[in-house]
């Protein structure tokens, strides 16, 4: 594998839910090469998203540990240089129209200028999305506002890419230009990314294909990965 | 510009909205409570001030008193007038006479002027409506308007004055005449107890009429533009002799408790109308807590491009801070625009309500003085700014409060 850019080590996770312990993650491990991309399927509660909110250092694990380009820092100041998300319901400030909300990622990180504006236009350009650019979220369809989403994503040049389930609220065409668009600006930039899904085809784009069933992460041949691989 | 300040002027005045409608109700609720306070102070403080200007134009800046009377008033005058500071010294006496005009009967308070002196001291000739100073003599006498009018005396008119010696004569079985005086003069000082219960006369006609001789009640004094009056009265007091028995004492003093009590009713108005203010930070409050629930997964979503907590909170606080400042500028424009046209607005409520004259008769003034000082303003726009910003901070706090993965999640 070339450089590690994500590596999680023996992740554990429980929540508490009245007087019952649930066992979220059970010793989960990944590791994700620079320019690589991983998918993870599993069925609902299955433990997914806990997993991407403790690879993006938004949550704590209970035990095991996470290395972003091998170091453990993995807090605020440094989450919005290293990574970008991209989550299922777009999440973008309705206040803002789409050149603001791309820049908003670039705000966060102290810097903003004509350069900065440029960038974000020039991206917004390759995400499609030249002439919405002032337009607001209200203004926009589902699969512009995911662009625009995926845009912020990747407006800092992170080194990785979280993605959780951003298709979910797509219809299946639009999912597939906007999982296509993701894929290629990650490969373009040499950026990683780790994507939640449930959908088989987005999965089979991806370079490697795991699964999650019960808080276990195991790995789903691209062969195979209508089938979920049998339990132990 | 900082994100969380981008963000809080984005949220309250979002793009490509021309009137955002949350925005706006905060602010005018704000600047309401702002406006009713600078009203509010403003004729409190109008008021204020004319009655000290009264005060100070028909007693002077220091007044001197003795127990009884000032036997040798010009010898205590010499004395006075050397004193740094003061600029006209002027002689007084002063008492309840009974006027009669045409059969009516009033008791008006009469004074006594010294016409040499008392010019450098009160600036009687200003307030001279009809008629002039300079045709008062031992023989005339000048009335207040409003006595003028209920009785119906104009000028060239005869009253008949006379005073509590008229009693006291009796008492020895001598005969006192009342004085009959020509009226020269009537004059309107803008205060009702004064112009409806005054007359002026000559000090020497006063004297006559009390018996008094050459005694006087007391001395006025004028002082220096700028100088303190109460510095004024202890530097006479320092030099006056202790066997005369007399004592300076300057206007606030003599009008210690009357003070107190503008001061004391301007600061209840303040302290009643701020709450005003404070039921309008509830409700920016109420809003921005809304808010905060509203937008649950966009805090969530600001966590995870990097967002500290402290950020997110200034971002809620700046957003009252916000509200605080254009509600003040708002309500600063929206009450001096309202006093601009102040008496316009009393113009066409008494004629609504025919009630002139009842408002001279109770209120004493017939326009609507307003003076907002500059300690009262600051206190306006440092209270509402910090009332509104810590209307901010709850909703702040539960913001702060907010994980980005809890927010993230929730629904």
């Amino acid at each position: 594998m070339s450089e590690v850019i994500l590596e999680a080590r023996g992740l554990h996770k429980t929540y508490l839910s009245g007087d019952r312990r649930l066992e979220v993650l059970r010793d989960v491990s990944l590791a994700v090469g620079r320019g690589e991309s991983v998918s993870i399927r599993g069925e609902s509660g299955s433990g997914k998203s806990t997993l991407l909110h403790l690879l993006a250092g938004l949550d704590q694990p209970d035990s095991g540990d996470v290395r972003w380009g091998g170091t453990a820092d993995t807090g605020t100041a440094r989450r919005a240089k290293f990574l970008g998300m991209v989550f299922q319901s777009f999440y973008l400030i309705p206040e803002l129209n789409a050149l603001e909300n791309v820049l908003m990622a670039m705000r966060m990180q102290g810097r903003i200028g004509a350069d900065e504006r440029a960038r974000a236009q020039a991206m917004l350009a390759r995400v499609g999305l030249a002439g919405r650019a002032h337009h607001l979220p209200s203004h926009l369809s589902g699969g512009e506002r995911q662009r625009v989403a995926v845009a912020r994503a990747l407006i800092n040049s992170p080194q990785l890419i979280l993605a959780d389930e951003p298709t979910g609220n797509l219809d299946e065409k639009t999912g597939e230009a906007v999982i296509g668009l993701l894929l290629d600006l990650c490969a373009e930039t040499q950026t990683a990314l780790v994507l939640v899904t449930h959908n088989v085809a987005h999965a089979a784009r991806t370079a490697r294909a795991l699964f999650m069933h019960d808080g276990v992460l195991r790995t789903a041949p691209i062969s195979s990965v209508s089938e979920p691989p049998p339990l132990p | 510009m900082p994100w969380y300040l981008y963000l809080a002027l984005k949220q309250l005045f979002p793009t490509g909205k021309r009137f955002p409608f949350f925005t706006a109700i905060s602010v005018l609720g704000v600047a309401l409570g702002v406006a009713l306070l600078v009203v509010s102070i403003s004729v409190m403080g109008g008021f204020g001030r004319e009655i000290r200007r009264m005060i100070v134009d028909t007693q002077g800046d220091v007044q001197i008193r003795a127990g009884g009377l000032i036997n040798d008033p010009k010898a205590l005058m010499r004395i006075v007038a050397k004193v740094p500071g003061v600029v006209g010294v002027t002689p007084f006496a002063e008492g309840v006479g009974m006027l009669e005009y045409d059969r009516k009967p009033v008791f008006p308070i009469i004074q006594g002027v010294d016409l040499t002196h008392v010019n450098d001291v009160i600036p009687l000739s200003r307030y001279i409506r009809v008629g002039s100073l300079d045709d008062l003599d031992d023989d005339t006498v000048i009335l207040s308007s409003q006595l003028a009018y209920s009785i119906g005396a104009q000028i060239g008119g005869k009253v008949q004055i006379s005073s509590p010696l008229l009693i006291e004569k009796l008492k020895s079985d001598e005969v006192f005449l009342p004085r009959e005086l020509t009226v020269v003069g009537i004059f309107e000082i803008g205060h009702q107890q004064l112009d409806s219960n005054t007359v002026i006369v000559t000090l020497r006609r006063m004297q006559d009429l009390y018996g008094l001789g050459g005694a006087v009640h007391g001395l006025d004094v004028k002082i220096t533009p700028g100088l303190d009056a109460d510095e004024a009265a202890r530097r006479i007091n320092a030099v006056l002799p202790p066997a005369a028995g007399v004592e300076a004492r300057s206007w606030i003093e003599l009008n210690q408790q009357f003070l107190f009590v503008l001061q004391l009713e301007k600061n209840l108005i303040f302290i009643l109308l701020i709450f005003i203010v404070v039921v309008a930070a509830f409700s920016v409050t109420s809003s921005l807590l809304i808010s905060v629930v509203r937008k649950t997964r966009e805090i969530g979503l600001l966590g995870a491009l990097g967002g500290g907590s402290r950020e997110v909170a200034l971002c809620f606080c700046l957003q009252g801070l916000f509200i605080g400042v254009s509600g003040t500028l708002s309500g600063l424009a929206l009450g001096f625009g309202f006093l601009a046209c102040r008496n316009d607005v009393l113009r066409l409520f008494t004629w609504l309500t025919d009630s002139q004259e009842a408002l001279e008769r109770y209120y004493q003034f017939s326009r609507v003085p307003a003076y907002l000082a500059p300690g009262d303003l600051t206190m306006i726009i440092v209270c509402t700014i910090v009332i509104s910003t810590l209307a901010g901070i709850l909703p702040a706090w539960r913001a702060a409060r907010l994980k980005p993965v809890e927010a993230l999640r929730s629904e």
